[in-house]
């Protein structure tokens, strides 16, 4: 899927400060789970994260959330650590460990005293090999997912509207529903559901581990083949369809909710994150909001003064993504006049691009934040993990600043003219209600 | 994204759940139990750069940590001007000046200040706290020097242009409105004021929308003259820098700096929880979820109950293994999110708990956590528990010394509170050398030997009747803390 870009491919050197640190043991062993090690002494603690590649992406209408009430399953006991015995031998171990669920890919991670190494791989390995679901441990945890999505989405104004645009910006794609679920499918998942989803999706042949810190490199992979290495491989997972049609105009939706100021979600459909374009699209996004003097920021908060605050998030994805902004408005705006003013900048940016001076900003910014995700063990484990899924190759955090400095500002400009345009738009506005009591 | 125990971002994107827990919680810290004789990496030294300290010709105190290995520099000035300083009056008037001194200084305005610091790719952070006011600045090592140059600016000669006084109002005011609308804020705000009431700590940091709406640009004025000054102030450089260019670079960007008290303003403790025993319910009509809070006092920072409390904390309401999540999470399934916390701060502190339900298990969240609580004060903890404890907390405990942020915070607490040089390399072993009666001791203290100020945002009609006999309630509506 990934375009070649021959011209860039010289640039894609990778960056001499990151180089040294990422000293990165590679391997996989005969049941197909993948292996990354990297070495770093600087304090007496570890981390570990599995990626298994499955995410809400790879879910069905009926049961939404699987993933991710899945994830909460993972803690919740196996063939030789039982209910509670994960948190229990982990925490009285000196370490801690939770999980996200995203479209994408469900990430669970552990940081730990290095001496611990050994426990977490045994506890790691345990609920791979071998996890149990029972029926009482599912009743109980589908009413703390429950809880979560109440204070989420349900009482939370971002939740609400970041849950309706999905289901604008996606009509085919399981990027429609929301990772959390459903409230009835989440009371619907059965626990055959959950086996099956089990045995498909975390096989190791579906993960990958990442271990950075106070380790030994060899000692460590002779750990893991002896922990993991008797786990069965599972079935190839089924490949996801991506049957989205092409958007033919804009599409609106209006929430009536009590709320004290009326906000503005809109999302653009952007392209995967293996697109070439994806990099000058975060150029965008860091000349467009990132820090006070940007151009949104400057433009609707400090000089229009229409927005509180205005944010916009690209997030890559393996699947075209979406570029989404949020305007967090005034009890008096008018959400109408917010929108005209945001177009008229996404247009000029369309139009005339951006200076040198901005693309060389954005360029030291996404360098700075770069290097600011690396300083510790987790952020280095994490980055390894999320390039490699999303991009494909870990290598990626050595060559991302160096493929950031390719870009030029005709790329930014024709990213910006191909996807921040009416044709691609869907905007979900919300407008204060009167409470219900 | 959805996660296990984080809060939400505004979209579902796929983001690290780095964010704080819903139970939003103080990590906590220690080391292992009495170990084997084999090494321990909890008992293995930690990394932790020399201090160096010098003042600078206008008093200022500098405190230079050199760490590699990325080329980038964390800075902080720190001064006693948080919200305790606020005006009886003029609450929030700290934090509304300290938005304000990136808005023009006497050489820049608001435009040039972003641009200088935004296009080297640094960032720049103004945070108000209750004792502190802090401006941060983390920024590739090549440009420290400049950096420095631009908190001295911030804090030398801010001019408050009216209309930047003018809009920071207008946007204040706009946020109040919006805050209505977080559930979890507005609970917080009403948790402040039950538990300090008329005590500096007793506002929210930000004050309110009818202190700020009254604020002039003279308030703002007066409050930079009175209370930021190099005598109370502490600046702390970690990174890869050269100690020796750093105490240069600050003689440099504050030579010359006049202004402020001579020391910093004596907050007295807290006489009495002010709603102890008593129950707000803080009515939010469209509430399908009630966010509860419990709360008692604490004890200040630098207090000897620390390391005991610490660890008792850790059994009762902080890991994933402990008390209350176990008892109100994994065994009812009654939440999302439940921790319990110390909150010490420079005169006094809080013991509290956090937690939310369904509208219809308000009462019953309450009761189990109130339950838990009275068990440990009863009870107290049994060893192998405070072993757990201990070895948690000191495994994890290096964590905090990873980054150059988390470095210079520790830098910071440990100077402006007297906790002494070597407190992040002797915390595990203090921590360690706890016992289950010293435990016992501060869980008999803390653990709501009083009856705890109890806060509900929620459904009033539903859950009013819901919490009989738990002392007098009060029912407020959400608007009353805008």
């Amino acid at each position: 899927m990934r375009k070649a870009s021959p011209k860039k491919a010289p640039a894609r050197a990778a960056d001499p400060a990151l180089q040294s640190l990422f000293d990165v043991h590679e391997a996989t062993l005969p049941n197909g789970l993948q292996v990354r090690l990297l070495e770093n002494h600087l304090a007496p603690v570890v981390s570990l994260y599995t990626f298994f590649k499955v995410g809400s992406r790879n879910e069905r209408p009926g049961i939404t959330g699987i993933s991710h009430l899945f994830e909460h399953m993972m803690f919740n006991g196996a063939k030789k650590y039982g209910p509670k015995m994960f948190d229990k031998t982990l925490e009285s171990n000196g370490g801690s460990s939770n999980a996200y669920t995203s479209h994408d890919m469900t990430v669970y991670y552990d940081d730990f005293a290095s001496d611990a190494l050994e426990t977490v791989l045994d506890l790691e390995s345990d609920r791979m090999r071998s996890l149990r679901i029972s029926d009482a441990m599912l009743a109980s945890e589908r009413e703390v997912v429950k809880e979560e999505r109440r204070v989420r989405t349900d009482n939370d104004i971002g939740g609400l509207m970041d849950e309706e645009l999905g289901t604008l910006v996606y009509k085919a794609h399981a990027y429609r529903w929301p990772i959390i679920g459903w409230m009835a499918d989440i009371d619907a998942i059965t626990r055959e559901d959950c086996q099956a989803y089990f045995r498909t999706y975390y096989a190791p042949n579906n993960a990958v581990l990442y271990i950075a810190g106070d380790i030994d490199p060899k000692k460590t992979l002779a750990l893991v083949r002896r922990y993991y290495g008797d786990i069965p491989r599972g079935p190839v997972p089924a490949a996801v369809v991506n049957a989205e049609p092409e958007q033919r105009g804009e599409r609106r939706s209006v929430i009536r909710h009590p709320a004290q100021s009326p906000a503005v979600m809109i999302g653009y459909r952007g392209p995967a994150a293996r697109d070439e374009d994806t990099l000058a699209l975060d150029v965008a996004q860091y000349v467009l909001t990132k820090g006070e003097g940007s151009r949104l920021t400057r433009s609707l908060v400090y000089d229009q003064k229409l927005a509180v605050s205005v944010g916009l998030d690209w997030s890559w994805r393996i699947d075209p993504g979406t570029v989404l902004f949020f305007l967090e408005l005034k009890p008096d705006s008018e959400p109408q006049k917010v929108e005209a003013a945001l177009y008229a900048e996404l247009e000029k940016l369309a139009r005339d691009g951006i200076t040198e001076r901005e693309l060389q900003k954005a360029l030291n910014n996404l360098r700075s934040d770069h290097l600011r995700e690396l300083g510790t063990n987790n952020g280095r484990a994490h980055a390894l993990g999320n390039y490699e899924a999303l991009l494909g190759d870990w290598r990626h955090v050595l060559t991302l600043p160096s493929a950031y400095a390719a870009i030029t500002s005709d790329q930014v400009k024709a990213a910006a003219a191909k996807y921040l345009v009416p044709e691609r738009r869907s905007v979900v506005t919300l407008l204060p209600a009167p409470t219900e009591a | 994204m959805a996660s296990r125990k984080s809060r939400p971002s505004k979209s579902s994107a796929p983001r690290r759940a780095a964010k704080a827990p819903a139970s939003s919680r103080k990590a906590g810290t220690s080391r292992k139990p009495a170990a084997p004789s084999r090494p321990s990496a909890a008992s293995r030294a930690l990394t932790f750069p020399t201090l160096h300290d010098s003042v600078t010709s206008s008093g200022l105190k500098v405190v230079a940590a050199e760490r590699g290995p990325l080329p980038m520099v964390s800075m902080r000035l720190v001064l006693r001007a948080g919200s305790a300083n606020d005006p009886a009056d003029k609450h929030g008037l700290a934090d509304f000046t300290a938005r304000l001194l990136r808005r023009g200084t006497r050489r820049m305005d608001a435009s040039a200040i972003d641009e200088a610091v935004e296009f080297v790719g640094a960032s720049l952070g103004v945070g108000v706290g209750e004792d502190n006011l802090s401006i941060a600045i983390t920024t590739p090592a090549e440009h420290f020097a400049q950096m420095l140059g631009i908190i001295g600016q911030l804090v030398r000669e801010p001019v408050f242009p009216e209309s930047e006084v003018a809009d920071a109002r207008e946007r204040a005011l706009a946020q109040f409105a919006n805050d209505l609308d977080e559930p979890s804020v507005i609970a917080d705000r009403a948790m402040v004021r039950a538990l300090w009431g008329d005590h500096p700590y007793g506002h929210d940091v930000g004050g309110s929308a009818r202190s700020v709406r009254a604020f002039t640009r003279d308030d703002v004025v007066a409050y930079h003259r009175e209370r930021i000054g190099p005598k109370v102030a502490l600046l702390v450089v970690v990174g890869a820098v050269d100690p020796r260019r750093v105490a240069d670079a600050a003689e440099e960007a504050f030579a010359g700096w006049t202004g402020g008290p001579e020391e910093r303003r004596v907050i007295p403790p807290l006489a009495r929880v002010a709603q102890a025993g008593r129950v707000v319910v803080v009515d939010k009509p469209d509430q399908t979820q009630s966010q509860v809070r419990l709360g008692g006092p604490g004890y200040r920072l630098g207090h000897e109950d620390y390391f005991p409390s610490t660890a008792m904390n850790v059994a009762l309401g902080g890991g994933f293994t402990s008390r209350l999540m176990s008892e109100v999470r994994v065994n009812r399934g009654l939440t999302y999110g439940i921790g319990s916390w110390f909150d010490a701060m420079s005169a006094d502190g809080i013991f509290a708990v956090s937690t939310f339900t369904k509208t219809e298990s308000t009462r019953e969240i309450i009761d189990v956590s109130l339950g838990e609580i009275a068990k440990m004060r009863t009870g107290g903890i049994k060893p192998e528990e405070l072993r757990d404890a201990q070895a948690y907390m000191g495994g994890l405990y290096p964590l905090r010394t990873e980054t150059n942020e988390s470095i210079a915070s520790s830098i910071a607490d440990m100077r402006l509170n007297g906790l002494g040089d070597d407190w992040v390399l002797r915390f595990r072993e203090r921590l360690g050398a706890v016992t289950p009666k010293q435990v016992a001791a501060v869980a008999k203290k803390y653990c709501f030997a009083e009856a705890p100020a109890v806060v509900v945002l929620g459904k009033a009609d539903a859950v009013k009747k819901q919490l009989k006999h738990l002392g007098p309630i009060t029912v407020v509506p959400a608007s009353e803390y805008e």
